[in-house]
């Protein structure tokens, strides 16, 4: 399936030494730049170069070549992208968010990131061009 | 500064653990919101009990060995599980339960989840 038009892009600017652990679970945790170092050490630490959309079932999020189809969006999701810059994307297949804060993704793995990847959100493709 | 009182926070509807009890010191006097969108009210009033000092960690940096407590909105994965891990009585307004690759840490004895301005009281 085609991807849509571009509505968010990022760049990381610093990867926590924990974030490999969620990442072994198949969760990719985002937070903006600005979070506490707490979280930082968790997360995926990223700057927007686009404004901040909501998110929706079928929109891809792309990470190094791997395409990451949204199956479920939990209630709190949207919310916390807005305010914090923050994502808990799951590859797990689900259609359902299990918690608040679930952004459930396509199964698969989630690639390695480190500073100066580019993390970008398309909408879902359409059929016409 | 010695004037700080204690607070008992209690689990909320469909919330998990707890009660915990905060209490403020002169080493760890902060109650932490990490919650973005300034202080909730559920940080205001732990604050307001206790006589520590309501804080957003997102505007200022607050190192997490001077939280009295941490106040999220987590929604189930991330700071349900950094907190507890560093250590800090952990305040969730969402009722999640454990969960994700921190679960290990969240326990009774830490975190409290459902939270409610009106599930803080004194103690």
């Amino acid at each position: 399936m085609a991807l849509g038009r571009v509505k968010f892009r990022t760049e990381v600017v610093a990867v926590g030494p924990l974030a490999e652990e969620f990442r072994a679970a198949g969760i990719l945790v985002l937070f903006g730049d600005g979070v506490p170092e707490e979280l930082a050490d968790v997360a995926v630490v990223h700057r927007p170069t686009t404004d901040v959309e909501d998110l929706v079932v079928g929109d891809v999020l792309v990470a190094e070549g791997e395409e990451m189809r949204i199956l479920a969006v939990g209630d709190v999701v949207n919310e916390n992208f807005r305010q914090l810059g923050h994502l808990s994307l799951k590859r797990n297949g689900q259609a359902d968010a299990a918690l608040p804060g679930d952004l459930c993704a396509t199964e698969g793995p989630i690639p390695p990131l480190s500073a100066g990847a580019e993390i970008v959100i398309h909408a879902a493709g359409s059929a016409t061009p | 500064m010695s004037d700080y009182r204690k607070a008992k926070v209690n689990k909320g509807s469909g919330g998990w653990g707890g009660p915990l009890t905060i209490a403020p010191s002169a080493d760890k006097p902060i109650i932490a919101c990490i919650t973005g969108g300034g202080i909730h009210p559920v940080a205001q009033r732990i604050a307001d009990l206790t006589g520590g000092e309501a804080f957003d960690a997102f505007k200022s940096t607050v190192k997490f060995d001077q939280m009295a407590c941490a106040v999220i909105d987590c929604g189930g994965t991330a700071r349900v599980g950094v907190y507890p891990m560093k250590g800090v009585p952990t305040i969730d307004i969402h009722p999640t339960s454990p969960a994700g690759p921190l679960a290990r840490f969240i326990t009774e004895e830490i975190f409290v989840s459902g939270v409610k301005p009106e599930n803080v009281e004194e103690a």
